[in-house]
């Protein structure tokens, strides 16, 4: 009788394991789900600090834009959606006769990202101005996000063969359209050149190419905000270039500006890119602090208007907080609250649910000192 | 560790593989007992067939005690009196290395080169040797190439200490063996298990009802248990005489070396694996080329055309001689990686016989027309025989795109049939793409996830390449029906299709006529211009 003991043993042990592995399991994922529930409560609430000052709580920060659009963008962007391309070429034949080179280049960036996802409007706008020249610039820029679509955000590890194929076969395209939007572009717009720093950077084009690139556009225009922070991603050592290189480039940049052209805001960012360090300690040493007061001084020379003004006050707010500076960093937070779309907070997994944290540090520090 | 240790070693290695089987079957046998005492007769019966069928990759293991006579490979049988000169070669180098020369001389259609003893007695007492010689082989080596290989073949047999080697070798191949069998078995349980739930699927379907997914997962499972069993075994074995394999082959480099010369032997283990590449493309792109029309090269050309391949290609081959493995071909391998082996023979001192016998291998045939024809006759099966012979290569090469273009089966013709339940034809397309319904056609084609994601533009980029592909294509299954389509033959490239100019004398271009039919906004006026042209 021994024997069938020892035959359900062998078959009962295993089973009793498998058993209780499952069982362990179970437990583990309930335990799991029960302090995910219990960290659902813990959900963020607006000082009372904050809220007297009018700041906003994360759901209502808008995250596509560093700052409200101006009027005539939106109101360009929600006709293209709907495929009325007439709005947008009057922007950009605006932009032309006002010789605002910065607005152009912002306003291309918003509408091919809408081309990006359907370009019907922007087929009618080709078909019914062949050589528009607005148009061609959209619809090379328009490629180039494109083609990053195709790509996907994810890192090559997880991008498969066909997206890589699609991505520099469409890239490869945006160039051609680059350079037929060059070719059609009134005199002195540097705005072609700066949509092709985005193929360039995608592409790997080669330093010596980059230069090139960069001596039509700084020909045209000197201190271009939307072509220094194209530029300064190509060189930073995650794309094209390496930390030294970023560095000197934005160092240059800064140091021949003049006041108010906000090329200060690129030293800043260019240690931003290339800051690996977990504390704080980086952001607080003399020389950023330099940094920073160089890019508060040039932010209030600054024409009101600029278009990439709100960027650079995101990055002075950030910068400000992380030195202890709250008085000077809540001025900057109060000016951009309500829009999240700009750095540092767009490198982060909750944009803003950083920027009100930060934000909030500053207030309650600001009404500590004077309470 | 000395001869006699090896030797021991190997004895006592092969014995194991045999005390393996013996116990499992004991262990087999003890298990049937107790069901027999303890287990209800129904439950028993079951039980007691499965064991059976269990025994019997296992007997067959223990009983296959002789290497079976192996069979012949497929390959040319030649006389002293038919290849005197290739004979005399392989007495002389034999002679040299202090080896018997073998019997028999079998010319085969691969790039290979081997030496085979029926040894009898667990090979103790020598038996008849066969040389297998690939016509592959000699048509890529110079003769100095081909003498140091057989050097090197025949050197296996001179080291005194080898004898007993072919006790490793028997041992290597019974485990192997054995393996084999239990995996064909568990192959075969779980090809009926699947016919079994496809057919039952089939019903399903047949019956309007979910058919559900075909999973051979557990059929064959106990086969593959044993099978582990064995490849566990294995694997020490080969741990264990891996080195001393690994010595003999350096051993028989260093003779080749020394009897054929260094700089042939180095070249000759850097030729090797280009040729071998070499000869599977040529097989793959040119020899079999008209398999799906029916049709072989001249007679004399589905191995003889290898050669004129190797002349036209050598600088590809170059670049390809520089690249060497470094890693061995599989774990199992008994050779070393072939880097190190050229790297041994290119260290020795140099013998000043760079220069000798510089002439074509194949030239130690007495009429290699004769021979590369004889060939085919012996290794091609009776049904590739009976195919039509082309006259030449180039009207091979039309033959095989004509039939190949006239039975076309893309991508985007089962998307056509399926989206239009109708057949799929050229006009079908064109007309369904005049009426704006390419991109809902193209949601029919084999996506991606991440393709079948994407929306709009993004969408329409991921298919650009397949419906480009597919379209040009169709056009010119379209043109080579018409008789309208030439094909450029050549050894270095791939063929190139030749299209008839248009009618003002302008060279045609499908690619642009094809990219302006699947653009974003479609237009297949051009296409269709040039379908039309040439009627």
């Amino acid at each position: 009788m021994i024997i069938i003991w020892v035959v359900l043993a062998l078959v009962g042990l295993p089973l009793l394991a498998l058993g209780l592995y499952f069982l362990k399991a179970i437990v583990q994922g309930a335990v799991e789900g029960w302090r995910e529930g219990s960290e659902e409560s813990t959900e963020y609430e607006l000082p009372a600090e904050a809220a007297a000052l009018g700041l906003l709580p994360p759901e209502r920060q808008n995250k596509d834009s560093s700052a409200p659009l101006p009027a005539g963008l939106a109101a360009a962007i929600t006709a293209a959606k709907a495929g009325d391309w007439q709005p947008t070429a009057a922007l950009f034949d605006e932009t032309v006769a006002a010789r605002a080179w910065e607005r152009r280049t912002s306003a291309c960036e918003r509408l091919a990202d809408v081309a990006a996802e359907d370009d019907a409007w922007l087929l009618a706008w080709e078909t019914a101005r062949p050589d528009d020249p607005g148009a061609a610039l959209v619809r090379a820029r328009s490629t180039v996000f494109l083609a990053w679509n195709i790509r996907g955000g994810k890192r090559a590890k997880y991008t498969t063969g066909e997206q890589f194929e699609g991505f520099h076969r469409v890239l490869a395209r945006s160039r051609e359209e680059h350079a037929r939007a060059a070719a059609l572009a009134p005199e002195g717009d540097p705005s072609p050149y700066v949509g092709e720093i985005w193929t360039a950077l995608g592409l790997g084009y080669p330093h010596a190419e980059m230069d090139r690139l960069w001596k039509e556009i700084t020909d045209r225009a000197p201190h271009h905000y939307e072509a220094h922070f194209s530029a300064l991603q190509y060189w930073c050592k995650k794309w094209r270039g390496s930390e030294q290189l970023a560095r000197d480039f934005a160092a240059r940049a800064a140091a021949q500006a003049p006041l108010g052209s906000l090329m200060t805001a690129f030293p800043l960012i260019a240690h931003f890119e290339h800051d690996e360090s977990d504390s704080a300690d980086a952001d607080r040493t003399p020389e950023v602090r330099a940094l920073v007061d160089a890019a508060l001084a040039d932010a209030a020379a600054a024409d009101p208007s600029h278009p990439r003004l709100p960027e650079v006050r995101h990055l002075l707010a950030y910068y400000l907080c992380l030195q202890d500076r709250d008085e000077a960093a809540l001025e900057q937070f109060r000016l951009v609250d309500g829009y999240v779309g700009a750095l540092p907070w767009r490198y982060k997994g909750d944009p803003a649910g950083e920027f009100c944290r930060l934000r909030d540090l500053s207030v309650a520090n600001v009404v500590a000192a004077s309470g | 560790m000395g001869a006699t240790l090896r030797a021991v070693r190997a004895l006592v290695l092969l014995a194991g593989f045999y005390l393996l089987g013996v116990v499992l079957l004991a262990l087999l046998a003890g298990i049937d007992w107790l069901l027999y005492r303890y287990a209800p007769a129904s439950v028993a019966v079951k039980l007691y067939i499965v064991s059976a069928l269990l025994a019997i990759p296992v007997v067959r293991g223990l009983f296959m005690l002789r290497t079976p006579k192996d069979e012949e490979m497929a390959g040319l049988p030649v006389t002293e009196a038919d290849e005197p000169e290739l004979w005399r070669t392989v007495r002389e180098l034999a002679d040299r290395v202090g080896t018997r020369a073998p019997a028999r001389i079998v010319l085969t259609a691969d790039v290979n080169a081997a030496v085979s003893e029926d040894a009898r007695l667990l090979g103790l007492l020598p038996g008849p040797r066969r040389l297998y010689l690939g016509v592959p082989l000699m048509l890529g080596l110079t003769q100095a190439q081909l003498r140091s290989v057989l050097a090197h073949e025949l050197g296996h047999y001179a080291n005194s200490d080898t004898r007993l080697a072919v006790l490793t070798v028997r041992g290597r191949a019974q485990v192997l063996r054995t393996i084999a069998h239990f995996e064909e078995r568990a192959d075969n349980t779980a090809a009926r298990e699947r016919a079994r739930q496809e057919k039952k699927n089939a019903k399903a379907e047949a019956r309007g009802k979910e058919t559900q997914e075909v999973d051979e997962g557990r059929a064959g499972i106990t086969y593959r248990a044993m099978a582990k069993i064995y490849i566990a075994y294995a694997k020490l074995y080969f741990r264990a005489t891996l080195s001393v394999s690994r010595r003999q082959e350096y051993a028989a480099d260093t003779a080749a070396a020394r009897i054929a010369g260094r700089d042939a032997t180095a070249s000759a283990l850097r030729e090797i694996p280009v040729l071998d590449a070499a000869f599977g493309f040529y097989m793959g792109g040119y020899a079999t080329l008209g398999s799906e029309a029916g049709l072989l090269p001249p007679r004399g050309e589905v191995f003889g055309g290898f050669g004129r391949m190797l002349t036209a290609r050598q600088l590809e081959l170059a670049t390809l001689r520089t690249e060497l493995a470094t890693e061995p071909s599989s774990p199992y391998d008994s050779h070393p990686p072939i880097a190190d082996r050229v790297h041994r023979i290119e260290s020795l001192p140099a013998d000043g016989r760079a220069e000798e016998a510089q002439g074509a291998a194949l030239a130690l045939l007495a009429a290699p027309e004769r021979t590369l024809a004889a060939l085919e006759d012996t290794v091609l099966t009776d049904e590739v025989r009976r195919f039509s012979r082309a006259g030449d290569w180039p009207e091979l090469l039309a033959g095989a795109m004509a039939a190949g273009l006239a039975s076309l089966n893309t991508p985007l013709h089962r998307a056509l049939a399926f989206y239009t339940k109708d057949a799929p034809t050229l006009p079908a397309l064109l007309k369904l793409i005049e009426d704006g319904q390419l991109w809902q056609l193209a949601r029919r084609l084999p996506l991606s996830d991440q393709a079948s994601a994407a929306e709009g533009r993004a969408f329409r980029e991921f298919v650009r390449p397949a419906l480009h592909d597919s379209l040009s294509s169709m056009a010119l299954a379209e043109l080579s029906a018409r008789a309208l389509l030439s094909w450029e033959f050549s050894w270095e490239r791939a063929a190139v299709p030749h299209l008839p100019p248009a009618p003002d004398g302008t060279p045609t271009d499908l690619d642009a006529a094809v990219g302006a039919a699947v653009a974003d906004i479609p237009d297949t006026a051009p296409l269709r211009a040039l379908l039309t042209h040439h009627i």
